[in-house]
């Protein structure tokens, strides 16, 4: 599993069958640093939760198949968890923060905040 | 197999079910001698390994879900071994970095010295 930022979103009408309604974002993989690295990518969200500007966490190869709710479809990345923080062990090396940028953050319809939001699903 | 160290956590609160409960380790790939050999990989913990410590890193999905015992789990990497020492031609240096981070860390488990 790597850290990435999440940078956008992609919309696709017409998609093989398996893969209506997984939502499909851009992410950017970091080091651990929490600096770009390598090229964007397209990920299905898996948790259903991750939008413009939060960092996660994403599995790559079979294993990404295996967070989707059908487990047989063809997907090669996926978001599994949105990070809180990134705690370096290390007494010499801060902690990177897992807060985007405030612009970045998109609203919410609702008007409350993301926990909050899954709190309250059913 | 791969040889890591140990040198953080990601601390996630939504994620997919089959992360609950688990501990997600940053760990640095090191090369045979104990050097940071580039890139990193976030690793489920199965043996409570910590800060410093290098690790042996397991990046296969199927073994991986057999080691947590979790069929069906999206998880691919996962921490298998704290190793203490690597010997051969390029292996000089592991042992002695292995001790260099531990440094003098109190007891893991229950005491045991």
């Amino acid at each position: 599993m790597q850290l990435a930022r999440v940078i956008g979103t992609v919309v696709a009408t017409v998609k093989t069958p398996g893969l209506e309604g997984v939502k499909l974002l851009v992410i950017q993989p970091l080091d651990r640093h929490l600096a770009p690295v390598g090229s964007q990518l397209v990920a299905a969200d898996a948790v259903h939760m991750a939008g413009p500007g939060e960092l996660v966490y994403f599995v790559a190869a079979r294993e990404a198949a295996e967070a989707m709710p059908d487990r047989f479809v063809p997907v090669d990345h996926a978001i599994v968890g949105i990070v809180d923080a990134v705690r370096s062990l290390a007494s010499d090396e801060p902690a990177a923060e897992a807060g985007p940028p405030a612009t970045a953050r998109p609203s919410t319809k609702s008007g409350l905040p993301r926990r909050a939001r899954k709190a309250g699903r059913p | 197999m791969k040889l890591a160290r140990v040198v953080g956590t990601v601390v996630s609160t939504i994620n997919a079910p089959d992360f609950d409960g688990r501990t997600l380790l940053v760990c640095d790939l090191l090369d045979p001698s104990g050097r940071p050999s580039g890139g990193y990989m976030i690793a489920v913990d199965s043996v409570g390994a910590g800060a410093g410590e290098i690790v042996l890193l397991l990046d296969e999905g199927n073994s991986a879900r057999q080691v947590l015992a979790a069929p069906g789990a999206p998880i691919r990497t996962v921490v298998v071994g704290i190793v203490d020492a690597v010997t051969g031609e390029e292996a000089a240096a592991a042992p002695a970095a292995a001790t260099k981070a531990r440094g003098p860390k109190p007891p893991r488990r229950g005491g045991v010295t």
